[in-house]
């Protein structure tokens, strides 16, 4: 896969198996429980919490719509001779970052929030969709980060 | 926070913002970030540098203070926008609150 910028627009040249690996995992979305930010122990004043939480509810159903239609719409992929292209915006190119780090994060809490690097030997057929989703999200999430510095 | 690079940050010249007068009538509120295990360190610093607008080095200092100390203050701001940055970093799935300023 390359990222590059081209003005107010990004380029994402993607082979076929990557372009699967984009659309599967943008589908698991959202993956971080709704209560996450509840459960977290330094809380913000109740109150404002409480609007911040319904902000971000709103914030998280508009974007499942958004990857509808992102996933939906004709012609969001164009094809070429290496596999395909597309070009969002630096405004989409943030939402899909937001989302990615959604999945990644959503699926490292469904791993039961390991503080250290995952023992692999304790992988089963349970708990392997989460890792996959995690690698996928953060292998893509780096390379727009690489493309966003330039 | 999960590290991917390590960039250089002297924060000896990281310059802040002169702070704003704690003598207003409005409170001042501290919007802080969290550290976590899962975070990547580039992502963290890209978050700060799109919410804030602040240049990539501060933002790195920012961030590496989250890593190493566990949390950063990243302004002191009235309730209102305190708020504001607290939804912001939240929607990027970064660990943020708020908190009155003693």
């Amino acid at each position: 896969m390359k990222i590059f910028r081209a003005g107010d627009k990004f380029i994402f040249e993607v082979g076929s198996r990557e372009k699967h690996l984009l659309l599967d995992v943008l589908r698991l979305y959202p993956l971080i429980p709704a209560a996450h930010h509840l459960e977290k122990s330094h809380r913000s004043p109740d109150s404002s919490q409480k609007l911040l939480d319904e902000a971000l509810a709103e914030q998280r159903a508009e974007n499942k719509k958004q990857i509808e239609s992102f996933l939906a719409e004709p012609g969001r992929f164009e094809k070429t001779e290496a596999g395909w292209k597309f070009s969002p915006s630096s405004t989409e190119l943030e939402w899909l970052l937001q989302v990615l780090n959604d999945i990644r994060v959503g699926s490292w809490i469904n791993l039961g929030s390991p503080e250290d690097k995952l023992d692999l030997r304790l992988m089963n057929k349970e708990t392997a969709p989460h890792l996959w989703a995690m690698e996928i999200a953060g292998a893509f999430q780096m390379q727009m980060l690489e493309a966003l510095k330039g | 926070m999960v590290e991917t690079a390590t960039p250089e940050v002297s924060p000896g010249i990281i310059t802040e913002p002169e702070e704003k007068s704690r003598s207003g009538l409005e409170p001042g509120f501290l919007v802080i970030c969290w550290n976590d295990p899962v975070n990547f360190m580039d992502y963290v610093t890209h978050v700060f540098q799109q919410v804030f607008g602040w240049p990539r080095k501060k933002a790195e200092y920012h961030m590496l203070q989250v890593h190493e100390q566990g949390k950063s203050v990243l302004t002191r701001e009235s309730m209102e926008k305190a708020e504001h940055y607290v939804h912001q970093l939240q929607r990027y799935s970064l660990h943020a609150t708020m908190e009155r300023d003693q």
